[in-house]
């Protein structure tokens, strides 16, 4: 015996649903916190360049901001119709910050060496 | 297709004024970002994980250059990642956006890949330490 296969739901969502089917708020509030958790993770990076290279890390370290402000933005977009403006810019913004990150981090591993074992 | 016309259809504007289709459930949108956005988290981490490698492990006895096979390659794969993702956004929301199936991502192939080859490299060299 096999189940019946699922049936698309039609019309309002009854209670009990995926809640973002109930409150589609819930998806700009995710997405929202995933927004504060990029932000963080520069802001680690920059933590652990400072260590390294405190210029460099301060550099990265400004970027938390800039990449946090974005995600405000994502907030409080459209708030009458509740759709959201793809707001492709600022997904360029971070992909652009991390690539340079990275360019950096890798120019700091390559020529800024330190001393040997700075853990210990 | 030509080149510069994909370069061109990767710019932000083309991907929010595609004509070809309409604006999508914002709940996808929101979805297709927060994918995004993990994956450049995942970006950044690669990046520091090889900084601390390169900057702060203390070097392995026996080869000189040990850190460097293992924490140069993972930075590079934070920036290939963080590139790759955006890419992988925008091919997503135009499909969205026309109701076409969602493109394949490459993305996870690329990170099991490199990943895979960097613990083959971290094996290597923990052997030749241990073996000098």
């Amino acid at each position: 015996m096999t189940a019946p296969p699922p049936v698309p739901p039609t019309g309002p969502p009854g209670p009990g649903g995926d809640p973002e089917e109930r409150d589609p708020g819930l998806a700009r509030e995710r997405t929202s916190l995933a927004w504060t958790r990029t932000a963080l993770s520069f802001a680690a990076v920059g933590g652990a360049m400072l260590k390294v290279n405190a210029i460099t890390g301060l550099v990265i370290l400004a970027v938390a901001p800039v990449i946090w402000q974005a995600g405000q933005v994502a907030r409080g977009r459209s708030p009458v119709a509740g759709l959201p403006v793809v707001g492709a810019g600022r997904l360029f913004l971070i992909a652009l910050s991390v690539v340079a990150v990275s360019l950096l981090c890798l120019a700091v591993a390559i020529f800024g060496r330190s001393a040997p074992g700075a853990l210990r | 297709m030509s080149w510069s016309r994909r370069m061109a259809e990767l710019l932000p504007g083309s991907i929010t004024r595609d004509t070809g289709g309409a604006e999508p459930d914002p709940r996808f949108t929101f979805a297709n970002e927060r994918t995004f956005l993990a994956w450049s988290r995942t970006a950044l981490a690669l990046v520091v994980a090889g900084l601390g490698i390169v900057q702060l492990l203390p070097p392995f006895p026996g080869v000189p250059a040990g850190r460097d096979l293992l924490g140069v390659p993972l930075i590079a794969l934070g920036g290939v990642l963080a590139v790759a993702a955006y890419i992988e956004w925008g091919r997503s929301q135009r499909a969205l956006r026309r109701g076409e199936p969602l493109p394949r991502s490459i993305l996870p192939w690329i990170l099991a890949a490199t990943v895979s080859a960097i613990a083959v490299i971290a094996a290597v060299v923990l052997l030749a330490s241990a073996l000098r």
